[in-house]
């Protein structure tokens, strides 16, 4: 047989043909494969690939072929799941991927784009050096000129319209260290107007659900679902959003013979593997949920005692609930009333159960409440704080949980301490700056009321509406000035509705800075002519730093090669331009900084110091990367180690991790879990919103009306976490708290020298959250009680808008005979800007929008490529297999419309300005009739126009097409400002 | 069971759309209550339902979306099986016959031998045309036997690395010579079609044997029957080969009037490969009446004039003809007795 | 002696296409060369499932059959892989295949075929193993040799040990197929084990 070259040659004669089969060159191959274990093995080789049929790489330990070159390890950058990038690197260049067997949350595998990721980091494509736009031509300038060129630019602005009027825009594509540091930028400079990519893909769910049960993150893990039987997914499609989460929850399915319900208005890829699938109409959530709490409640479905010890409002609940009968659910959603009792049936009995959501629910103008009742449906349900169970939310980046936590965002400090003085006085603090100068550096705003404001406890501007902040009327905006600078770092253009819009805001910006490894949507969306600089930033491959996973393990990736061309690390360019600007100094007081590159250790150090409120504290940069050397140890069910040095730790040290890093809290695998110590990683729901509320109500009392205090206990009743000496509901821990209980005995003197220090003249307010030393949590920890305290999960979230969560129409429903009965809240001045979705769905209506516009339009994930897309559609392995923009279609709607597969359409949108795209149509029953759907990474043809011209040369990306937000409209949630892609109205017609 | 249970399974389906078009305003169309998993496609059952497995995928070739089609199996026996006994009897057979019959009858003379008047029988151009198409067709017959045959006669020969040499090689030239064939099979058709429609005198010149079975020699104008069915087995033979060869040389270009799926792909070289045997066991006995089959016909496409006594025996209306217009050369006007 | 083969477990297969772009990847195959490939069937209707293809390495391979210089051989682990110096680029193998495996490159004359190429099981190619040689070029869009040669490392396909769902499963074809009748049993349904019948002669587990 002929194996090898060598071999051929020597089969040209017979005879020694001959003599070459008995000394057969394959020899060496044969035993070396039975050496590796592979062909000798059988099946005695099963204990050790159970789930795959694949071998890991260290079998090849004993074989006589020398690994390429070092191994370096990072975390993909394309979704939250968190999947460890073993990069094989050879004299600093990046010459191969290999599967990180070891980590117990992807077990070697990647989906398309981490399976391509290396081309990411040394693409073509990427932008090679700084360039400036000056009279429409791109020109190179060099890193110095740019920081002063755009240095002075910012000094005049924020002298001349104050520091409100620079927008920073930052990426969920940061390390931890990178968007902490972004938002201290923020603060440094003296705005709260900074935001990332949160804004625009979970703002709600953070908010819902952190106002239900204390914390905005997945409550449990991917891994976790393992447990699970009853798996529900409303609104997401993780099979091509966040891939590698099907191996633990396809895998879990089959192990359990687990419920598997998808409920989507597309029968999604995901939808394939269900045992149910609920098809629904876009943005009709609520009605879901409420009809299954309908049924629920109805047969006594629910978990009594669940509900009485641990949930606040239920009762209340019940009430909203009554109103969706099954004949209204499906007269509102389309699903049938048999299957949703079938559905409800399922999630609330064959427990325990998951729900798992991502952008289907949140991008919605009633997108908060969407989640809220996610949430009590899981509170209902008793399926909260338990293995299997839980809110498993889905997010979109490697670190879009880490810079959510880390405050780049509008309402908030890192780490979720709000606005407040006392937060601004905490990071003041930490970071040792003076407040007074702190203060200083905001501006005060002075509206039509004549009252100041102070910019600095004010929330700033969502991103969803930065173009609105630019283009309406000084007046309209509540700070100082319009926004004229647009300072974005990892952030596409594309991402954000009403495009048309935006395209006109850059127009008006006085200066725009895209940095970014890539120029993105924003550099060729405008007619723009000057002002725009691009500078090239590192691929999150050429930097070192952490990075939290959606399930909140945070995982260290080092630095797998130097930025290559000119572009340089984040860090770099911040303090490139804090030095410039004037902070450089006071910012990195306590941050080492190596030829200009702040050291990333140092940053998350500073983290662990001032990240108590989260726990943030205990995740230091070493045991973190003590967790990345030994990711084999950890279980891939449990995320525990049964072994090694992290024996006992959770992987990646889930937040909240306790204490400080020498405290060793193992870290929390799934959040308010009772059966679990708190030492251990349990928890209770947190005591975040009182010890009890007063209701005051009208009643008759002797036929008087007489006003009422009616008292409600917001604290556990009889529940509690595990070996807790505290055997009821408590509430969150302060110094006072602990000396009432006399257990401030037990702090060292070191910790209560540290109280007394912060605290001044009132060290009993000290709280868990503010305790520098980490000794209150230490202490309390020691008698099993969660520092935050023990609360009840809140059902009515009061304080909210909608309290009870209603159902609301989108603003551009299809189905305008329901908007009379379900209208969207009134008009408000929200984040600084007016929010007008109530005038605009009145307008859609009395226009008839929804004849001239028939076919609801909502947009998605692919798994080819993530977020706005340039990135990866610059990567030519992925750019291959998606080649153009779609519309997916309904085969009877395209019949009507005469459209073929494949062929070219028209896509036209109801906003004011009428916009239109131009792509191609996938005729599928994916959709149902009536529904499209279209991917949201497309950009560079804008309107039907090819912008391929407009950008750098060399640096565009391989594949161009229509956005679909050039198409999606107005609608904003209340809470967060989110926008509304999902649901809105399109026509189209054959091109 | 299936059949009868075809109307039943409409007849619900109606129903229930009915149903869900009463029930349900929002979405009618689509049943909303589906178990996706219990729906599941079956590789086995598909195969039984159909010859190939397609899907959809997001490459822009289609015929990536076929993921299974296991006709290519019935191919592999023509190609490996079917073909080369196809090939071998009908080029070994005739072969075989032309030895026979050169046994039986050798060459066919002049009546009378030559008179030493000649005529022109074909002219420059026309015999340019005849060489090229025909020493492409050699290297084409050559070339494009290597692929059936080539692997069991010469391989062993040879080594793998210089027959894979000249199979390459082969390959070229049986690639870009196909353009200068299929050029002369169009200058054939156009140049000599007026002479190649079938009339009365074939069907005498086809019942007597055409003079060579025999002694009688049956009239014929300038082609005679024989000539005629080259002319139609080149004609068609070669446009047949060289539509085929096209499509299995350009397989990336799908054009609206043809799709190149592998089912297309396999038949073309079945259609390709067939009349590429039958054309060259035609064209050996062609070659073999051109040559030492019979005397004096060579001159007709080698100087390009025959002998008035061959032009009389073996198309004498021609000739006639050609005499008429004054066109016999050499010696005078009458024929010489 | 180890067999070696590929199953593609379509209950578990979400057409993530990360076999694809970890093929790409593993041997820089240029653009419109697809060794492998993922194909949904019944796409957008219940029951819907993905398949990921690429060649089966077929027993008694019909390409190696069919190809008129034989530049086909079956390595002692099973795995189908041809010499690209001998191909001419006919395209027969193509015809025979039935799994559409054989890809070419478009070349200079007229865009008709080049050398074949196609999954090489990430075993490399006839030169001696692990050289430059058997990588080939990768420069100004050439696309020579065969790509890595994992199973020289004691590796196997990267298409399967990167496969999100743990769908492709590649090696010993006794042990794979033990795994997956295992699965089956537990899960309680298949759909196949997607062109075993066609390229192995056998049947597992449906």
């Amino acid at each position: 047989m002929l194996i090898k070259k060598s071999e051929r040659q020597v089969r040209r004669g017979a005879l020694a043909a001959a003599l070459a089969s008995q000394t057969s060159g394959s020899i060496d191959r044969r035993t070396f494969l039975r050496r590796s274990g592979l062909a000798a093995g059988g099946l005695a080789a099963l204990g050790a690939l159970p789930l795959g049929g694949v071998r890991k790489a260290e079998a090849a330990g004993t074989g006589p072929a020398p690994a390429k070159g070092i191994i370096r390890q990072n975390i993909c950058t394309h979704c939250s799941v968190g999947c460890t990038v073993l990069a094989e690197v050879e004299n600093g260049v990046w010459v191969g991927q290999e599967p990180g067997w070891d980590s117990p949350i992807s077990r070697g595998s990647h989906c398309a784009k981490g399976a391509a990721t290396r081309e990411i980091a040394h693409g073509e494509r990427r932008l090679k050096y700084p360039l400036k736009l000056v009279g429409g031509k791109w020109q190179r300038i060099s890193w110095d000129t740019a920081i002063n060129e755009i240095g002075d630019k910012l000094l005049e602005v924020r002298e001349k319209a104050g520091p409100d009027s620079v927008y920073w825009l930052g990426s969920a594509k940061f390390t931890n260290e990178a968007a902490y540091l972004n938002r201290k930028f923020a603060a440094f400079w003296g705005t709260n107007n900074s935001d990332h990519q949160a804004r625009i893909c979970h703002s709600t769910t953070v908010a819902g659900v952190a106002n239900t049960w204390g914390y905005g993150a997945m409550t449990n893990s991917y891994n976790d679902i393992r447990n699970t039987k009853t798996i529900f997914f409303l609104g997401g499609n993780p099979a091509e959003a966040h891939p590698v989460s099907l191996q633990h929850i396809l895998e879990g399915k089959e192990l359990n013979r687990a419920n598997f319900i998808v409920a989507d208005p597309r029968l999604t890829r995901t939808a394939a593997h269900a045992t149910e699938y609920v098809r629904l109409r876009n943005g009709t959530d609520i009605p879901v949920i409420w009809g299954m709490l309908w049924h629920i409640f109805k047969n006594g479905w629910e978990d009594k005692q669940f509900i009485a010890q641990r949930v606040y409002g239920m009762d209340d609940i019940r009430k909203e609930v009554e109103k969706w009968t099954p004949e209204e659910v499906e007269r509102v959603s389309g699903v049938p009333g048999a299957q949703l009792e079938r559905v409800a049936k399922m999630f609330a009995t064959e427990r325990p159960s998951c729900l798992i959501w991502a952008m289907g629910q949140t991008q919605h103008s009633m997108g908060t409440a969407t989640v809220r009742a996610s949430c009590v449906l899981l509170l209902a349900t008793g399926n909260v704080g338990n293995f299997g169970a839980g809110a498993n939310i889905f997010r979109g980046h490697t670190n879009v949980q880490g810079a959510t936590d880390l405050g780049l965002d509008i309402v908030t400090l890192p780490l979720y301490y709000g606005l407040a003085e006392g937060a601004w006085r905490h990071w003041c603090r930490v970071w040792e700056v003076d407040y007074a100068w702190m203060e200083s550096r905001f501006a005060t705003y002075t509206g039509a009321d004549g009252k100041p404001v102070k910019m600095m406890n004010t929330p700033g501007i969502p991103s969803t509406r930065w173009f609105d902040a630019t283009l309406l009327p000084k007046d309209q905006v509540s700070q100082p000035d319009n926004v004229k600078v647009m300072f974005v770092m990892g952030h596409g253009g594309n991402t954000v509705t009403r495009m048309p819009e935006a395209a006109k805001g850059i127009e008006k910006l006085e200066l725009l800075v895209v940095v970014d490894p890539v120029p993105t949507t924003w550099a060729v969306l405008s007619e723009r002519k000057d002002g725009i600089y691009l500078l090239p930033s590192a691929t999150s491959y050429e930097m070192a730093g952490s990075r939290t996973a959606s399930n909140r393990s945070i995982q260290w990736g080092e630095q797998i090669i130097a930025p290559i061309f000119e572009a340089k690390n984040d860090l770099e360019i911040m303090y490139r331009l804090a030095t410039k600007l004037g902070f450089a100094d006071r910012m990195f007081k306590n941050i080492k900084v190596e030829n200009n590159l702040p050291v990333a250790e140092d940053i998350l150090r500073e983290i662990n110091r001032g990240g108590w409120s989260t726990g943030y504290c205990g995740q230091s940069p070493e045991r973190l990367k003590l967790h990345m050397a030994n990711q084999k140890d950890f279980d891939v069910v449990t995320l525990k180690a049964a072994d090694g040095p992290c024996k006992g730790e959770t992987y990646g040290l889930p937040w909240p991790c306790w204490g400080t890093p020498e405290f060793k809290h193992p870290g929390t695998h799934t959040l308010y879990n009772t059966n679990v110590p708190v030492r251990e990683g349990g928890g209770t729901f947190r005591a975040r919103f009182g010890v009890e509320r007063v209701v005051k109500t009208k009643a008759m009392v002797d036929g008087r009306e007489v006003e009422q205090e009616v008292r409600h206990n917001l604290l556990a009743e009889g529940s509690y976490s595990r070996g807790s000496d505290i055997q009821d509901g408590y509430p969150e821990f302060t110094y006072g708290v602990l000396k009432k209980l006399g257990w401030d005995s037990e702090l060292s003197e070191a910790e209560r020298a540290t109280i007394e220090r912060i605290g001044g003249a009132n060290p009993d307010a000290i709280s868990w959250a503010t305790d520098l030393s980490g000794g209150i949590q230490r202490v309390v920890i020691g008698h099993g009680c969660a520092p935050y305290g023990n609360g009840k999960a809140r059902a009515v979230a009061f304080g909210l808008p909608d309290a009870i969560p209603v159902h609301r129409e989108p603003i551009y429903s299809p189905r305008p005979d329901l908007v009379a009965k379900y209208p969207t809240l009134p008009n408000a001045r929200q984040f600084r800007v007016p929010n007008v979705g109530f005038d605009v769905q009145k307008a859609a209506v009395e226009k008839g929008l929804a004849k001239e516009f028939p076919l609801i339009l909502s947009s998605g994930r692919l798994v080819e490529y993530e977020g706005g897309g340039e990135e990866t559609r610059s990567n030519r392995w992925l750019a291959e297999l998606q080649q153009d923009m779609f519309i997916e279609i309904n085969p009877a709607d395209a019949a009507e419309r005469g459209i073929k597969d494949g062929g070219w359409v028209w896509v036209f949108g109801p906003a004011d300005t009428r916009p239109k795209a131009k792509m191609r149509a996938l005729v599928t029953e994916r959709v149902g009739k009536g529904v499209t759907w279209s991917p949201f990474h497309f950009a560079g043809w804008f309107q039907g126009v090819d912008q391929r011209g407009k950008y750098p040369l060399g640096a565009d990306p391989v594949v161009l097409g229509e956005s679909v937000n050039t198409l999606t409209t107005y609608g904003y949630d209340p809470v967060t400002g989110m926008q509304e892609p999902k649901a809105t109205l399109c026509q189209v017609r054959a091109a | 069971m299936a059949m009868m249970r075809a109307p039943v399974r409409f007849l619900a389906a109606l129903m229930l759309l009915l149903v869900v078009a009463f029930a349900v305003p929002a979405q009618a169309q689509q049943p909303t209550s589906v178990n996706p998993q219990a729906q599941s496609v079956k590789e086995q059952e598909l195969l039984k339902e159909l010859k190939k497995i397609q899907g959809r995928g997001t490459l822009p070739d289609a015929r990536s979306e076929v993921i299974e089609q296991p006709a290519g199996r019935d191919w592999r026996q023509f190609h490996q099986v079917t073909l080369r006994w196809i090939g071998a009897i009908a080029i070994l057979g005739m072969l075989a016959l032309l030895v026979v019959f050169y046994l039986v009858r050798g060459m066919v003379r002049i009546e009378g031998g030559r008179s030493g008047r000649t005529l022109v029988r074909f002219n420059a151009f026309e015999r340019f045309v005849h060489w090229m198409t025909a020493s492409c067709f050699v290297i084409l017959a050559l070339s494009g036997l290597n692929v059936t045959f080539g692997k069991e006669l010469l391989l062993p020969l040879m080594g793998a690395d210089a027959f894979a040499n000249w199979s390459q090689w082969a390959k070229y030239m049986h690639n870009y010579l196909s353009f200068p064939f299929t050029l002369g099979v169009v200058l054939m058709f156009l140049m000599w079609i007026a002479w190649n429609f079938p009339s009365a005198v074939d069907f005498r010149w086809l019942k007597e044997g055409g003079g060579i079975i025999g002694n009688a020699h049956p009239p014929a104008r300038r082609f005679n029957a024989g000539q005629k069915m080259i002319y139609w087995v080149v004609v068609l033979g070669g446009g047949a080969a060289a539509v085929t060869g096209y499509l299995l040389m350009f397989p990336f270009y799908a054009t609206p009037f043809y799709t190149t799926d592998v089912a297309g792909m396999q038949l073309a070289q079945m259609v390709h490969a067939i009349v590429g045997v039958v054309f060259i066991a035609v064209m050996l006995a062609h070659i073999y009446i051109g040559t030492i089959g019979m005397q004096g016909a060579f001159e007709a496409m080698g100087k390009g004039e025959v002998d008035v006594n061959w032009a009389q025996q073996h198309h004498s209306l021609w000739l006639e003809k050609e005499a008429g217009k004054g066109h016999v050369r050499g010696g005078g006007v009458a024929p010489a007795e | 002696m180890a067999r070696m083969k590929f199953l593609c477990d379509a209950d578990r297969c979400i057409e993530c296409n990360a076999c694809v772009t970890a093929c790409k990847n593993e041997h820089d195959v240029p653009w419109g060369i697809n060794r492998r490939r993922v194909v949904t069937i019944n796409d957008g209707r219940p029951g819907e499932r993905s398949v990921s293809m690429a060649c089966m390495h077929c027993t008694d391979a019909p390409c190696a059959a069919v190809c008129p210089v034989n530049c086909f051989y079956t390595t002692a682990d099973g795995v189908v892989l041809h010499s690209k110096d001998l191909c001419i680029g006919c395209g027969y193998c193509f015809y025979a295949c039935p799994f559409g495996a054989p890809q070419y490159p478009r070349v200079g004359n007229f865009g008709s075929r080049g050398k074949m190429d196609k999954c090489t099981y990430c075993a490399g190619g006839p030169e001696p193993d692990l050289t430059p040689a058997e990588y080939g070029k990768r420069d100004n869009g050439q696309f020579t040799g065969y790509g890595s040669n994992r199973l020289a490392e004691g590796k196997l396909p990267l298409c399967a040990e990167m496969c999100s769902t743990k769908s492709l499963l590649a090696g010993d074809g006794e042990i794979i197929a033990q795994i997956y009748k295992e699965r089956v049993v537990r899960r309680g349904y298949t759909s196949g084990a997607w062109g075993w019948q066609t390229a192995y002669r056998e049947t597992i587990a449906s």
